[in-house]
């Protein structure tokens, strides 16, 4: 190769490197059992995620690992754990884990939600919540029997009717509350690392704490469906 | 001054063979009637409605304005009406759930097919589809830019704004904006392009060449959802309908800066500017009405009763 070919090479290297961006690879971790709705919620999560990443060079995996193996882990983005409230709160409570974003997917205990810690991120609504709105749906119709959900497959204002559609035809049941909370907790990272370019805990719970808004087809705000049996 | 008479004829002979003379037909998407309905917008009357099929939303009118095109996504169809007889001519097949689309310089329309995360491009003479273009989650927005050189599609809900090249029909730009863009609108040269983001409650202002968002906004208005946006003809004014905040936002198109808002009905969605600019149309989703807008003065001076929650607008004028 001459001089001239060699430096053309260089330049040429030095023009087309910079556009193509690199791509993040991002391993999350999963806690709890790799069946039912919270998972299947994490996998569609997971699979819009990848689907983002195509476009803008983020590449998702996801890891389950036991309660046990978690002392193991060296560098983690986010835990998301479908477990009870003791489970989840050992979890968040560790020091190992006080920078790092855990997501309640299953539990719709009070005290996790009073336990203020600043690294937990619960997804559903709590059982206040739903008592609340239960209490307000009594109050406007005596004989309701509702009982309030995070989530509903007959929800279809601000593209429900979409999401529900493509969860039952992907993965071929309804998505539910826990699905609803595997798919949203995914949804959050996966946005943050698009926003952030950054896979590192504690970047990512700053800007999932502070960012200023969140679609996670829900309008913005907190709403709770009813269902009469 | 012969051949100034003969050439002016000639431009009026190719003009009156392109385009039809306007009959100032306001049509309206009803998306829960089923309908469109068709206002003189010069008098505000309602003159008819049009059954037009299942769940109707995106509108718009072919380059040469004769023909009117309706999305009817429930019915996996896009129907085409005469705009001056007022007859259905029949319905394209542009793929699942066509929620709303562009109409290309050319005549070909780009239809974003929600459900399968892609955008088809759809040849109306022939109804067969031309290229199916991958993109992100829940595709809506889409938008041609003036001179055709691209097409930009938002998908709500991976937030990304995509830059279609129209010549090799590949998206050659990916870029990220506020949570759930919901409109898209070029400037006239195609240079710059606003998107509005639901969610995010904001507006952006995209670089075309530069490939980036050059200005952002957060919008000051309570309960406001940004919706679809008009430009004002000299370019200097944009136009925001702000969803349940009931109100069109007025922004100078530069700056951002929010220069007042106009009441509205409830609900506002779907927005269309007349050609000269004097007079803005918006659907009122809940109030089930087009309110009827002043731009002089920034007031409504009518509101129309039209179907069950009107989306979308387009005017032949």
């Amino acid at each position: 190769m001459t001089t001239i070919q060699s430096g053309l090479l260089a330049l040429l290297c030095f023009l087309v490197l910079p556009v193509q961006a690199e791509v993040i690879e991002v391993e999350l971790h999963y806690v709890g059992p790799t069946e039912g709705s919270a998972w299947l919620g994490v996998q569609q999560g997971l699979d819009e995620a990848n689907l983002q990443g195509e476009f803008l060079g983020q590449k998702y995996s996801l890891k389950p690992v036991s309660a046990d193996e978690l002392v193991t882990l060296k560098s983690v983005t986010a835990l998301l754990v479908a477990a009870d409230a003791e489970q989840i709160l050992a979890v968040a409570q560790s020091k190992q884990f006080a920078s790092t974003p855990v997501f309640n997917l299953t539990s719709d205990s009070d005290a996790l939600r009073s336990a203020c810690l600043p690294n937990l991120l619960n997804i559903g609504a709590s059982q206040k919540m739903k008592q609340d709105a239960e209490v307000q749906m009594v109050a406007k119709n005596p004989d309701s029997k509702a009982h309030a959900q995070s989530w509903h497959q007959d929800f279809k204002k601000f593209a429900a009717r979409q999401l529900n559609s493509r969860f039952l035809k992907t993965q071929g049941v309804i998505m539910d509350d826990d699905a609803w909370a595997g798919w949203t907790a995914v949804k959050m990272l996966s946005g943050g690392v698009a926003r952030t370019q950054s896979t590192d805990a504690s970047v990512m719970l700053d800007f999932l704490k502070n960012v200023a808004a969140f679609d996670v087809q829900k309008g913005g705000a907190p709403l709770f469906v009813t269902q009469d049996n | 001054m012969k051949l100034k008479q003969l050439l002016l004829s000639s431009l009026i002979f190719v003009s009156a063979s392109v385009w039809a003379d306007p009959t100032y037909r306001l049509f309206v998407t009803n998306e829960k009637s089923d309908s469109v309905s068709v206002i003189d917008s010069r008098t505000g009357e309602l003159e008819t409605t049009i059954d037009i099929g299942k769940r109707p939303r995106g509108i718009g009118l072919s380059p040469d304005q004769k023909t009117l095109y309706v999305a009817i996504s429930e019915e996996n169809a896009i129907a085409m009406v005469d705009v001056a007889t007022l007859e259905i001519l029949g319905k394209l097949q542009p793929g699942d759930d066509p929620e709303t689309f562009s109409v290309h310089p050319d005549g070909n329309l780009y239809v974003s097919n929600e459900d399968d995360a892609k955008v088809s491009v759809i040849d109306p003479k022939t109804n067969e589809i031309l290229h199916e273009i991958r993109v992100g989650i829940e595709p809506e927005p889409v938008a041609a830019s003036p001179n055709g050189e691209v097409v930009l599609v938002a998908s709500e809900s991976t937030n990304m704004v995509h830059i279609i090249d129209t010549e090799t029909h590949k998206v050659v730009a990916n870029i990220l904006v506020g949570a759930r863009p919901r409109g898209l609108v070029f400037n006239s040269t195609g240079s710059l392009a606003y998107v509005s983001s639901e969610i995010a409650n904001e507006v952006a202002i995209i670089d075309i060449e530069k490939r980036e968002v050059i200005k952002t906004v957060s919008i000051d208005i309570d309960k406001s959802k940004p919706m679809a946006m008009v430009l004002s003809p000299d370019e200097k004014t944009l136009y925001l309908t702000t969803g349940r905040a009931s109100k069109v936002a007025v922004f100078d198109a530069k700056t951002l800066e929010l220069l007042s808002t106009i009441d509205v009905g409830k609900r506002v969605w779907g927005a269309v500017l007349s050609r000269d600019g004097s007079t803005l149309y918006t659907a009122n989703g809940v109030s089930h009405t087009v309110s009827v807008v002043d731009t002089a003065s920034n007031k409504s001076t009518m509101e129309i009763e039209v179907g069950k929650f009107p989306w979308g607008l387009a005017l032949d004028d």
